[in-house]
């Protein structure tokens, strides 16, 4: 398993050199210019074309792809063309919200779809498996920002019990980072949950058919133990793996959120960093998140061996 | 367990919960009334005032850095770090005396080789700087506290250039910083304004802090813009970043932030409704709304056609498009002057006036020789304000009989097309949106977009001789009334050689929490004077 995790991370090396050369030819051939918005509206086309010199953009395509490549093989990300700080520390600044989200989220996320999925495969046909089913295809169809605008509506302007915005560091206190979290995790979590919700609905449905389901009812087991014990870790591996494209997705879905929250999260940065061509920032963005989702990856491959003992590598 | 325990337990820790997060301590509620919760207009993404010219910075940067004169409310440079300045008979010597006790937020005194160290930056980037800088003979330190610019012709707008709030401001930095390229960003923000930059907390897209300085010397007058005694009222100020208007509104209402520097228009009936918040116009400078046409291209390279145009050209229907049916928000601009500032003018504004005559603008375009080439009309989707005035040109265009090749982009993909000179086929263009500050549009020094100069003009690259000689003819003004003839000549030979469209003139709201006062108006949000109550 050790050898396999180890390959595995060694083969993360080539993905993020193919990415690293695809995001910066995109972003090479792409319109914009970040001295265009740095000059501001009243500059001169020679004080923009200076501008342009000094941050080295006038320089061909593979001296700088080079000179990034070199500093990133150095361990150096680069430095932001607007805030002259370290793409690092702009992405440390940012981790904290957005990982923080992704975990309330996350966990929001399979507290309530997994049970939700469960009981609607128990009582299929049902009221109730027809009403999750219902919430599933709500959940999935309502935007991400909607959702947001309506919840902050109703808990914070008019019961007054969350913040609208914001983020409070966890070292703060766990309410005060949690309550600016729960209204953002529950927007961004509603096309997960109807997401997660119907794909264990219909693995357990399958499982539900088999015959040591049948022999565990035979038996007299509680319809709990045979739902949750019995059938559920047999399910899991779809399951899990659709968490883990979940992950993935989070990452996408952060940015509306955060933008909506206003949470200072990677979402927004890379949504700034876009509108405003600074290429550093966006570069070493989309590096992490490639690494994030090779890792998330692994993991589900790691899952996969505890959840089907049978699977080995 | 039953249910109904279990709800009380959750309904207790809920209670208990939200008790102890949301009502915060008599401490922290004092700590609160002195901090004030800004939302500005835009991501404050780099901090050097001079390196990079947008609004949003050099609001930030008026908190941090003082400036040698300031203009007031009526647009007159007042002393601010000057305490005197003398002018020679010929106007050529100018020797400046800095008040006593200014100091640096790193305690270190101002001195006048910080002032020469940082007005030799600011003039190698600021248009009047500039002018300045090509007329300068000598520009020395004297002694700590003073310094003297010699030059070789008078320069009447001395004390304007220095006190102008347009960006770049003459703003004052410690010689070592100011020693910095003025095309590469400083990265150390020690200013001696009235408030502090906290680094540490500055948090890009996010956040950015400042906090009052306990060393700075205000003056004795009463403030007024970015005149007169700059007197603190808090201890702290954050600006709160919040690209999302509807999550600013809802912050604004549920009391997490005190002011919104722009609320957009689709939002102030609801917190007009709101009894704890006030709203009122932000900036009575306004902004101009316009649209530039490309002078080295068919169609718009021929006066007729630009003039076509403008004769069809309705006011009220940008105006509209951008502040709906609120009247109080916008006014026609016959000319190219912000309305209710001392040189305002409507000479030589007829053609933007009555009647729009379609049929005439029609015969004109004719006569200027178009015959349906594609006109190439970049119009930013991600800036309200010039997607709702592309749409209007878009309809006006094809009313006018032109093929709209209607480009649909984003600001930063403008403003980086706009400057080819390449031909419109070709990754140029012929037509673009924006607007400008009122403020820039006082008169000609700050104002780039009405320059006429061909190659050395804004983007367009307008030629118009008119233009240019009146533009001269105001700098060399020594009255107000010569000022006023020359402004006059200027917005008709712009109006006649269609130096660009004035798509109309119109003013944006501000909104704050009641427990706020001391808000002034003006064309950027001024901190001092304003205070928060608990």
């Amino acid at each position: 398993m050790l050898s396999y995790i180890l390959r595995r991370i060694v083969s993360t090396l080539p993905v993020m050199a193919i990415v690293a050369l695809f995001v910066f030819s995109l972003l090479y051939i792409a319109p914009g210019d970040p001295a265009v918005v740095i000059a501001g509206d009243q500059a001169s086309p020679e004080d923009v074309e200076r501008i342009r010199q000094s941050l080295g953009l006038d320089r061909p395509f593979l001296i700088q792809f080079g000179s990034w490549v070199w500093r990133i093989l150095h361990g150096d990300l680069g430095t932001s063309i607007f805030t002259n700080l370290p793409v690092s520390t702009m992405i440390g600044q940012r981790l904290g919200p957005t990982l923080s989200l992704m975990m309330v989220t996350l966990f929001l996320t399979i507290v309530i779809a997994v049970p939700l999925g469960v009981v609607a495969a128990w009582k299929a046909g049902s009221f109730i498996d027809r009403a999750i089913m219902a919430f599933a295809v709500f959940g999935f169809s309502l935007p991400v920002f909607v959702v947001g605008y309506v919840l902050a509506y109703i808990f914070a302007l008019e019961l007054e019990w969350l913040p609208v915005q914001g983020y409070t560091p966890l070292t703060e206190g766990v309410w005060p980072w949690l309550q600016n979290l729960i209204l953002p995790a529950v927007a961004l979590g509603c096309v997960y949950i109807a997401l997660i919700a119907r794909i264990t609905r219909a693995t357990m449905l399958e499982v539900l058919q088999q015959d040591y389901i049948r022999t565990a009812r035979a038996k007299g087991l509680g319809q709990g133990g045979i739902l949750f014990v019995h059938a559920l870790k047999n399910a899991a591996v779809p399951i899990v793996t659709v968490i883990g494209i979940g992950i993935a997705l989070l990452i996408g879905g952060a940015v509306v959120t955060e933008s909506v929250f206003a949470i200072p999260g990677l979402g927004r940065l890379t949504i700034d960093a876009i509108l405003r061509r600074d290429y550093p920032v966006i570069q070493g963005i989309v590096l992490l998140f490639s690494f994030v989702y090779v890792l998330v990856n692994l993991m589900i491959d790691v899952v996969y061996t505890i959840v089907d003992p049978r699977i080995r590598y | 367990m039953d249910r109904r325990t279990v709800l009380k337990g959750l309904a207790g820790a809920g209670g208990l919960a939200l008790s102890g997060g949301l009502s915060a301590p008599a401490i922290a509620q004092g700590a609160a009334a002195r901090t004030l919760r800004f939302v500005p207009q835009a991501n404050l993404a780099n901090f050097d005032p001079i390196w990079g010219t947008q609004y949003v910075v050099r609001n930030a940067a008026a908190l941090v850095w003082d400036t040698l004169y300031g203009v007031d409310s009526s647009l007159q440079p007042q002393r601010q770090m000057v305490e005197s300045e003398q002018v020679s008979d010929d106007g050529t010597i100018w020797t400046f005396k800095l008040r006593s006790g200014l100091k640096f937020h790193d305690g270190e005194p101002v001195l006048s080789k910080d002032v020469v160290a940082s007005l030799t930056r600011w003039s190698a980037r600021d248009p009047m700087g500039l002018m300045l800088k090509a007329l300068q003979q000598e520009f020395t330190a004297v002694d700590d506290r003073t310094f003297k610019w010699v030059l070789k012709q008078p320069f009447p707008k001395m004390l304007y250039a220095l006190g102008k709030g347009n960006s770049p401001c003459a703003f004052i930095m410690p010689e070592r910083i100011a020693q910095t390229d003025p095309f590469k960003q400083i990265s150390e923000y020690i200013g001696s304004g009235p408030m502090k930059f906290a680094k540490s907390e500055w948090v890009p897209g996010a956040k950015a802090v400042f906090e009052k300085f306990a060393d700075y010397a205000p003056r004795q007058e009463k403030s007024s813009w970015l005149a007169g005694g700059k007197q603190i009222l808090v201890d702290r100020v954050e600006w709160v970043i919040m690209p999302d208007p509807a999550t600013a509104a809802a912050a604004l209402q549920n009391g997490e932030i005190d002011w919104w520097e722009n609320p957009i228009a689709d939002l102030v009936p609801v917190l007009k409704k709101n009894k704890n918040i006030s709203v009122d116009i932000g900036d009575p400078l306004g902004n101009i709304g316009s649209f530039r046409m490309n002078f080295l291209y068919p169609p718009f390279n021929d006066v007729r056609a630009r003039r076509a145009v403008l004769m069809a050209l309705n006011q009220e229907d940008y105006m509209r498009a951008l502040v709906g049916d609120d009247n109080s928000l916008w006014k026609p601009l016959p000319g190219f002057f912000t309305p209710d500032t001392p040189l305002y003018t409507e000479v030589g504004g007829e053609v933007l006036k009555g009647k729009r005559d379609l049929d005439a603008a029609k015969k004109l375009l004719a006569e200027s020789g178009y015959s349906g080439q594609p006109v190439t009309c970049l119009v930013a989707q991600d800036q309200p304000i010039t997607k709702a005035m592309g749409d209007v040109t878009a309809d006006l265009l094809k009313q006018l009989g032109m093929n709209v090749d209607f480009v649909a982009t984003d600001w930063g993909t403008v403003g980086s097309r706009r400057a080819a000179k390449t031909p419109p086929g070709q990754g140029g263009w012929n037509m673009f949106h924006t607007w400008h500050a009122g403020a820039d549009c006082i008169n000609p020094a700050p104002y780039t977009a009405i320059r006429a100069n061909g190659d050395k003009a804004w983007f367009g690259w307008p030629t118009s001789a008119g233009t240019e000689k009146e533009v001269t003819s105001w700098f060399e003004a020594k009255s107000i009334d010569e000022e006023k003839a020359a402004i006059g000549r200027l917005n008709k030979a712009a109006l006649d050689d269609v130096v660009y469209a004035p798509t109309g003139f119109f003013l944006g709201y501000t909104a704050w929490r009641k427990n706020i006062s001391g808000i002034e108006k003006g064309p950027l949000p001024f901190f001092w004077g304003v205070s928060k109550s608990a």
